[in-house]
């Protein structure tokens, strides 16, 4: 929302301060400023001039003119415009001398878009009679956002008000209600739903003259964003721009009888002012008169009822509306318009007729001869309660955390036009009608207002007068750090990836697309489903990274998000990591023992497409499987890229499972033997390892897998050193004989032989 | 006999001196202090003399012996130095070559920083709390004073999901999940993963991280919430922060607050960075609404407190002068691997 700093000064006559200062006390007392520029700056030093005499310049577009300035004498400039005539009234901008087209210019002509008032680029401004008085304005622009609960500050003189307080001035209201004419309305108003429309008001003009309205009007509107278009159009937003009103004129002779406020019928159809057709439902609510839908309520006009340059006779509507309705249909339709912006936030309904009394005092500046015809229609719900709220003092210093003396309390609250009753220990606070819509409703609120205007910077930094505890340990995220400090020693890096992976990205992977959670409105196509598996962002890291790297290691600690039946996913803690090169499925298998201990690595061939055929493992602590070490199959990716996919709410249970106990120290010496076995071609280690370990021959103490070759015919053989011990006795020949043998016949009952 | 003793000490004395080898050296020992050696063959002759010259010649031995050892022990470890002195002088090696085995990866950034943030609250008595990144409409908006159709969801453009959830536009939710379990009083927040439907460019994400703090307790005071939030802004920037607190509107928050920092950059005087104000914008916060505190279960008229919520992405821009929010999800092992050796607290209490 912008600010012209001369409408706002206007209100506050004392204002007395530049545009930045005034950005700056409003930041720091209402709502965030986003900048202050400057408008019209080329006005400054311009004044009114008469073209004398135009001559061509040969061989340049631009020609040649020779003015005659009101305060500047005469000069000659060159001009491209080509409206530029001798006799033409316009504006002269001293600039200084410039060459152009061969010839020194000096200052120039300025277009009505040039000086700010509008949009018109197409030549050189022409003046009829008076010159505008017109100086550079200062523009400050306020976030939307910080407007959200604020309807009064989407116009000027809610904005007036606040500065009007902070600088303590006095705030001259623009609206003489005594101007609203009594007697019958010339126009039946029909509310079908007053709590979809509390007020409809509204007032008949004839007599009507459209034209442009005159310069000083567009200028401000220019100045604050809006459109400009004619002289009735432009009064109805400078409504909307000062009070914050939003208004509508119908031409009165296109309108069928009445005037209906109702719920669109199923189908209605409505062409609304920007030339587009809206299919409407009963969700919306619409203007209608006898015929049909005139207006969509609150947002936007219809084409068929709309001023021309013809209107003799105007309707003007000045109403209210339910916000959340509002906002509804608006989004629905996406039509956001300057007036639904406002009805959103929840207008005031004791505005409307405010705002046709302001209406009858414009008109006759930009209308001459415009006359009201009747009274006021005024269809209204009964006005609403004053919102009355009881602030305890002490209450409101505990809040604060600091004491603010009741007279200044009293003071700054009367200046933002609450009425207060004073009862001692606590205040009765009556809360203005254009606050209380939404905005304010609770002694919570009213430690708002006095701590904004009082300046937080007021406020000194207080520690609490509060026992303290340990807190109780996060131990999910405790261990989630611990592997993520683990992993990073091991040297693989942390990488974080989307939730969201594309259908195509489901499909690599051959995961069903019905099993992932979908966006219903996703940024763009390819991330329109929530991911199941941390393996898309590994894979994506792969091939980008394998781009810059031969060789690189990384994990990712993420959620995988699993669709439910019924209420939230199931949101699964996983550790995924990557080893790009050579030795990939060791590493992991190393990283797997650092994080989880002991672990058992089973080959399966249960692989799925995208997993070497051979290279495949599932992980398992026990009984448990915990996760699945693979390496990526070749047609997914070129290289060695090998995976540890791991859930971590499993490793917790387990983690969290272990205890560590002692076990004195062995008192007396081991011994120590190899063991060659000659295997089958392909036979895995942990195949030998575990009949070894089930024989449970006396005094075993570790049997530990040492190293391997395979032979010329493809057999293996595999070396595995056991240790034996006593922990009573020094051992014997005969007990590592004893050991020997008994390791050997169950070797030999599974088939085995020493080399 | 006497002289006989003394003559062969002096000759193999010298023969000892000029011994140029090991070898050489054992073979004076073997011919002279061996047990078949010429100082042996006096000993099996001095049985022979009378018991005055035994004594003589004993003691005249003995003397010649040990001269003979240490002058055979001194050169012996003359001998075993020098070649320990060789042996050493073949053992050059190439101390500046790279060691081998396994570097240590790097954390991410945002790991970094939330750690840090983490002990700094847990070190003040905060419980660190997580939340679903699924949420529903209720915890995301309805619970935090947002009803359906309210301006303010336009704040935060929403990922909706099939199933009626959303992803959370913000940390806030855990807010309520938080008082619901915890009850008054408490402290604690909640660091994670949010989502907005907003288009990607260097200084917009649509998935980014916020911390989210909240504490309520009796009497809880703006002055309260402005003392925690000076002391995390110390501990973030390990020194004192220049701060301003103003209106701010966030609908889960009465009286809510932007609070800016005196942009570092410029000190105060104005500069890109901070859009020539001087200030930069940093935590929104405020007083917990009382309608939040019912959500959660927690009686307005007996407990206060104070939320905010902290952009850990923007922090973490800010700390590394990063100036392109989109490197932090781009898995991009060039980017992440300048975190490595970023010795962070062990974090996560």
């Amino acid at each position: 929302m912008k600010f012209s700093h001369q409408w706002l000064e206007e209100l506050v006559p004392g204002l007395g301060i530049e545009g930045r200062e005034v950005a700056r006390l409003i930041t720091l007392h209402t709502a965030e400023s986003e900048g202050v520029e400057a408008h019209g700056e080329l006005l400054g030093g311009a004044c009114p001039a008469t073209v004398l005499a135009v001559e061509e310049i040969p061989g340049a577009k631009n020609r040649k003119a020779l003015v005659a300035t009101a305060q500047y004498g005469e000069k000659t400039l060159v001009c491209g415009a080509p409206n530029c005539r001798a006799g033409l009234q316009t504006i002269y901008v001293p600039l200084g001398v410039k060459r152009i087209s061969g010839i020194d210019s000096d200052g120039m002509l300025a277009s009505a878009a040039e000086l700010g008032i509008n949009a018109d680029d197409d030549g050189i401004i022409e003046l009829s009679g008076d010159a505008p008085v017109l100086a550079p304005d200062e523009v400050i622009e306020i976030d939307n956002k910080s407007l959200t609960h604020r309807p009064d500050l989407w116009g000027h003189f809610g904005m007036a008000r606040e500065l009007a307080a902070i600088l303590r001035q006095p705030l001259r209201d623009p609206v003489n209600i005594s101007l609203l004419p009594a007697g019958d309305p010339a126009i039946e108003v029909v509310i079908e739903d007053l709590d979809l429309c509390p007020r409809y008001s509204a007032l008949v003009f004839e007599n009507v003259r459209v034209a442009p309205s005159p310069w000083s009007m567009q200028y401000r509107l220019r100045a604050i964003g809006l459109g400009t278009k004619n002289n009735i159009v432009d009064v109805t937003n400078w409504l909307l721009a000062e009070l914050p009103q939003p208004t509508h004129a119908f031409d009165a002779d296109k309108l069928h009888g009445k005037i209906i406020v109702r719920r669109a019928r199923s189908g209605e159809k409505l062409l609304a002012l920007n030339d587009l057709e809206y299919e409407l439902t009963p969700a919306d609510l619409v203007i209608a008169d006898e015929a049909g839908p005139i207006a969509l309520a609150g947002i936007i006009g219809g084409k068929h009822s709309a001023i021309t340059d013809s209107t003799t006779r105007i309707v003007l509507e000045s109403a209210n509306f339910h916000a959340a309705t509002i906002r509804k249909t608006s989004s629905r339709l996406k039509v956001r318009t300057d007036a639904s912006m406002r009805f959103e936030k929840a207008q005031d309904p004791e505005n409307t007729t405010r705002a046709i009394a302001r209406a009858i005092e414009l008109f006759a500046q930009v209308a001459p001869g415009i006359r009201t015809v009747g009274g006021v229609a005024d269809v209204r719900s009964p006005q609403r309660p004053e919102t009355v709220i009881s602030l305890d003092l002490a209450w409101l210093t505990r809040k604060l955390g600091r004491e603010v003396p009741k007279p200044e309390v009293v003071g700054l609250l009367e200046r933002l036009a609450f009425r207060i009753i004073d009862h001692g220990a606590s205040l009765e606070v009556g809360v203005p009608t254009w606050r209380a819509t939404k905005d304010i409703s609770l002694p919570d609120d009213l430690v708002e207002e006095v701590g904004r205007m009082v300046g937080y910077a007021s406020i000194p930094p207080t520690a609490p007068l509060m026992p303290v505890a340990p807190p109780p340990v996060n131990h999910e995220r405790r261990y989630h750090n611990r592997l993520r400090q683990q992993a990073t020693a091991q040297g693989f890096t942390e990488v974080y990836n989307y939730s969201f992976i594309s259908e195509q990205q489901a499909a690599q992977l051959g995961l069903p697309l019905e099993a992932h959670l979908r966006v219903l409105n996703p940024i763009a196509s390819d991330q329109s489903l929530m991911r199941t598996a941390l393996l898309h962002g590994i894979l994506k890291n792969f091939e980008e990274n394998s781009k810059h790297f031969p060789r690189f290691a990384f994990f990712e600690i993420g959620k995988e998000i699993h669709k439910q039946a019924t209420g939230l996913p199931q949101e699964t803690p996983h550790l995924a990591a990557g080893f790009y090169g050579e030795g990939g499925l060791a590493e992991l298998t190393r990283l797997a023992e650092c994080l989880v201990g002991c672990v058992d690595v089973l080959p399966t061939a249960d692989v799925r497409p995208f997993e070497h055929p051979l290279r495949t493992a599932e992980i398992f602590v026990g009984e448990k499987q915990i996760g699945r070490l693979f390496e990526f199959h070749p047609e997914w990716l070129e290289g060695r890229a090998a995976v540890l996919d791991l859930d971590l709410s499993l490793t917790m249970a387990l983690d969290a499972a272990r205890q560590i106990k002692y076990t004195p120290i062995r008192r007396f010496p081991a011994s120590e033997f190899d063991l060659s076995v000659l295997a089958p071609p392909r036979t895995y280690a942990r195949t030998i390892a575990q009949i070894l370990h089930a024989a449970r021959a006396p005094r075993v103490e570790a049997i530990r897998f040492l190293t391997d070759f395979t032979l010329p015919d493809a057999s293996r053989s595999l070396t595995f050193r056991i240790t034996i011990a006593d922990p009573t006795r020094t051992l014997t020949q005969d007990d590592i004989t004893t050991a020997r043998t008994h390791l050997l016949s169950a070797l030999q009952s599974h088939g085995y032989e020493l080399r | 006999m006497l002289d006989a003793i003394q003559s062969l000490s002096h000759e193999a004395l010298a023969r000892l001196a000029s011994a140029q080898t090991p070898e050489a050296l054992e073979e004076i020992r073997v011919d002279v202090l061996g047990r078949k050696g010429k100082l042996a063959a006096f000993g099996k002759e001095m049985a022979k003399l009378s018991a005055a010259d035994k004594a003589t010649a004993g003691k005249a031995l003995n003397e010649a012996k040990a001269a003979l050892e240490a002058a055979f022990e001194a050169k012996s470890t003359l001998f075993q130095k020098a070649a320990l002195a060789e042996k050493l002088q073949q053992e050059w090696l190439d101390l500046t070559l790279p060691a081998p085995g396994v570097r240590p990866g790097a954390l991410h950034p945002l790991t970094l920083i939330q750690n840090e943030i983490e002990d700094l609250f847990y070190s003040m008595g905060f419980v660190i709390l997580d939340g679903p990144e699924v949420e529903t409409e209720f915890h995301n908006f309805d619970a935090l004073n947002i009803p359906p159709d309210h301006p303010a969801r336009d704040m935060q453009d929403t990922f909706w999901l099939e199933g009626g959830h959303l992803l959370r536009t913000h940390t806030s939710p855990v807010q309520v999940r938080g008082m619901q379990t915890l009850g008054p009083p408490l402290r604690m927040i909640a660091p994670g993963r949010v989502f907005r439907n907003e288009e990607v460019d260097p200084s917009h994400e649509h998935t980014f991280y916020q911390l989210e703090g909240m504490m309520v307790d009796k009497d809880v005071s703006v002055a309260n919430l402005l003392y925690f939030m000076k002391t995390l802004l110390k501990g973030i920037f390990h020194r004192d922060v220049t701060v301003r607190l103003r209106p701010g509107f966030f609908p889960f928050v009465e009286p809510g607050f932007e609070l800016d920092i005196e942009c570092m950059v410029c000190g105060g005087s104005g500069c890109p960075v901070c859009k020539h104000s001087g200030w930069v914008e940093l935590l929104p916060c405020g007083l917990v609404h009382p309608n939040v505190l019912r959500s959660g279960g927690i009686d307005p008229t007996q407990w206060s407190g104070f939320a905010f919520g902290l952009g850990l992405t923007r922090l973490v821009m800010m700390r590394y002068v990063i100036d392109d929010i989109r490197w932090l999800q781009s898995g991009d092992l060039r980017f992440l691997n300048q975190f490595a050796n970023q010795f962070a607290p062990a974090g996560g209490l």
